[in-house]
């Protein structure tokens, strides 16, 4: 174990070496990403400031969902999401196969060889937001707080189910970077009250796929009202994880060398 | 005078065919990754669906949002999606990477220049789009969401789209040039994207942002991308409370396009004199 984090540090060192050659692009890269997260919750602004809203939500509570579905990104795409732009780069260029003969297993060394440093914008970003959501609403008291720390860990794990499924996409469907826009709109669903949609879709977003567990079931606990089908969702969300991981592991028996 | 004007047809002959040739290649390129192109089959609408519910919540308790309706809020975001699958840009990505690789070095000996070279290959890229994105999607959003994506008038809808289409180009093509100065661009190149989508209404109407905003994006060249086309396509334009009729909207537009062509102009001379490309 200690080995494995040992190794993992040295991937995120080596990835931060790499990308300090062109550090003025490096750190442009990070305020953008800010920008480009901002993009939704600034939505969010302008819709209230109209006057606008949506019904038994707050500007902050909405905003408070949005800067955790940003902190919970923040934390994996960075760590471990860029398994999906590595595995797609590196079956495309015929790199993949480098993992394959590495002494560790195929899938930790796609992880660690993938540490996306840009994404640590996304990680201020969501600070930034789920603080300033937060002064501004009824301080949550230590069980909302615990129970917002378990949630918001399950949300990771979801993340990470998501990274695995693009990713072993991206090791069948070659050099496909969109995969990414079909994590986003299905994701999408995470950064509103579920209460706007239809109960079907909520069904949908807590039971089947739990995009839910992204931002708006451990806003909810934050806020003092627990979702509907709470510890469902997080029995599902394992369930995907492990769906995920087996799907991962189907589709790389079935990569094919591109012999690059 | 009459050998002046053979030449001029013998060299408009010349551009068109290279132009044919270049689209059909990069149609043909790409065709053979045309399942990418066919997520937005999936992506457009689930985005879309996502806008349904939210605006649906939001109009629940009014009747207007600046003036717009719950089926006007709906239309601009289903002809915002579909209108950019019909003017969608790489060439500032690309070439970036030709200069950064000094791979453009090769395009300096050829007899025709990169510019219309691109231009020729979004052509051909954005012909595929039209059957595999632009046209699924938009019988998605008719038939299922039931949104009218009729456009108010066919002539001026087709030259705001046309405009959008060249202008969207041009103003990528320069971000492009500016890899001419800076060795690696992208985080530019995002931030430039980010800018344009906000201020040309991607996201949302632009007569949600504040007025004095407005006032300040009404003289920036980004409504032209996409609000501007969109209102035409509705068959209203409003913006900071300015209200102009169709025609004279679509000319302003395709000044602001003659602008950007001077621009272009101005950033490629100064940019290919720094061009240093060795042994590419």
């Amino acid at each position: 174990m200690i080995n494995a984090m040992y190794i993992h540090l040295q991937g995120i060192k080596t990835a931060l070496a790499v990308r300090m050659a062109y550090r003025a692009d490096f750190f442009i890269s990070i305020i953008i990403m800010l920008a480009v997260e901002g993009i939704t919750p600034f939505v969010t602004y302008l819709v209230y400031k109209n006057g606008a809203s949506l019904p038994g939500w707050s500007m902050y509570e909405v905003l408070l969902i949005q800067g955790i579905f940003l902190l919970s990104r923040g934390i994996s795409f960075p760590f471990f999401f860029g398994i999906v732009w590595n595995t797609i780069e590196r079956v495309r260029e015929g790199t993949f196969d480098l993992l394959l003969i590495k002494p560790r297993s195929v899938l930790h060394m796609a992880i660690i060889t993938g540490f996306d440093s840009e994404d640590l914008g996304k990680l201020i970003g969501g600070i930034v937001l789920f603080t300033a959501a937060l002064v501004n609403i009824p301080f949550p008291g230590l069980f909302q707080w615990l129970m917002f720390g378990a949630l918001f860990l399950v949300s990771l794990v979801v993340m990470f189910g998501f990274g695995l499924i693009l990713s072993g996409l991206g090791i069948v469907w070659v050099a496909n970077f969109r995969v990414y826009e079909i994590f986003f709109s299905l994701a999408n669903f995470g950064m509103y009250p579920a209460n706007i949609f239809s109960k079907m879709l909520q069904t949908f977003i807590t039971s089947i796929v739990p995009v839910a567990m992204l931002g708006f079931i451990p806003a909810s606990v934050l806020l003092g009202r627990p979702a509907e089908g709470t510890l469902y969702a997080v029995v599902v969300s394992f369930v995907f994880l492990f769906l995920s991981l087996l799907f991962w592991k189907a589709m790389l028996k079935r990569y094919n060398s591109a012999g690059g | 005078m009459r050998d002046k004007n053979f030449n001029q047809v013998k060299n408009l002959k010349r551009q068109i065919n290279i132009l044919k040739a270049t689209a059909l290649t990069t149609y043909k390129e790409w065709a053979a990754y045309r399942s990418h192109m066919a997520v937005s089959v999936l992506v457009g609408p689930v985005f879309f669906l996502v806008q349904v519910f939210i605006w649906n919540a939001i109009y629940s308790t009014r009747e207007t949002v600046t003036g717009l309706t719950l089926n006007q809020m709906l239309v601009y975001f289903g002809i915002s999606a579909v209108i950019g699958y019909l003017t969608y840009d790489s060439s500032d990505m690309d070439l970036q990477m030709l200069i950064r690789t000094g791979k453009f070095i090769t395009f300096m000996l050829r007899p025709v220049t990169h510019s219309y070279f691109a231009f020729s290959q979004k052509l051909g890229h954005r012909i595929l789009a039209l059957w595999v994105e632009f046209i699924p999607v938009y019988l998605l959003f008719l038939f299922v969401f039931k949104i009218n994506l009729v456009p108010a008038n066919i002539f001026w809808a087709l030259v705001s789209i046309t405009l959008s289409f060249i202008l969207v180009f041009l103003t990528n093509y320069c971000i492009g040039i500016t890899g001419f100065w800076l060795t690696k661009t992208e985080g530019l190149r995002r931030a430039f994207l980010v800018l344009r989508d906000i201020c040309a209404g991607v996201f949302v109407p632009l007569t949600l942002f504040p007025d004095l905003m407005q006032k300040v994006l009404f003289f920036l060249p980004f409504q032209f991308i996409t609000y501007v086309p969109i209102r035409v396509f509705i068959g209203s334009y409003e913006l900071a409370g300015i209200k102009m009729s169709i025609p004279q909207i679509v000319g302003l537009q395709a000044l602001s396009v003659v602008a950007m062509y001077l621009v272009y102009k101005l950033l490629w001379h100064l940019g290919t004199k720094r061009f240093t490309g060795v042994g590419a």
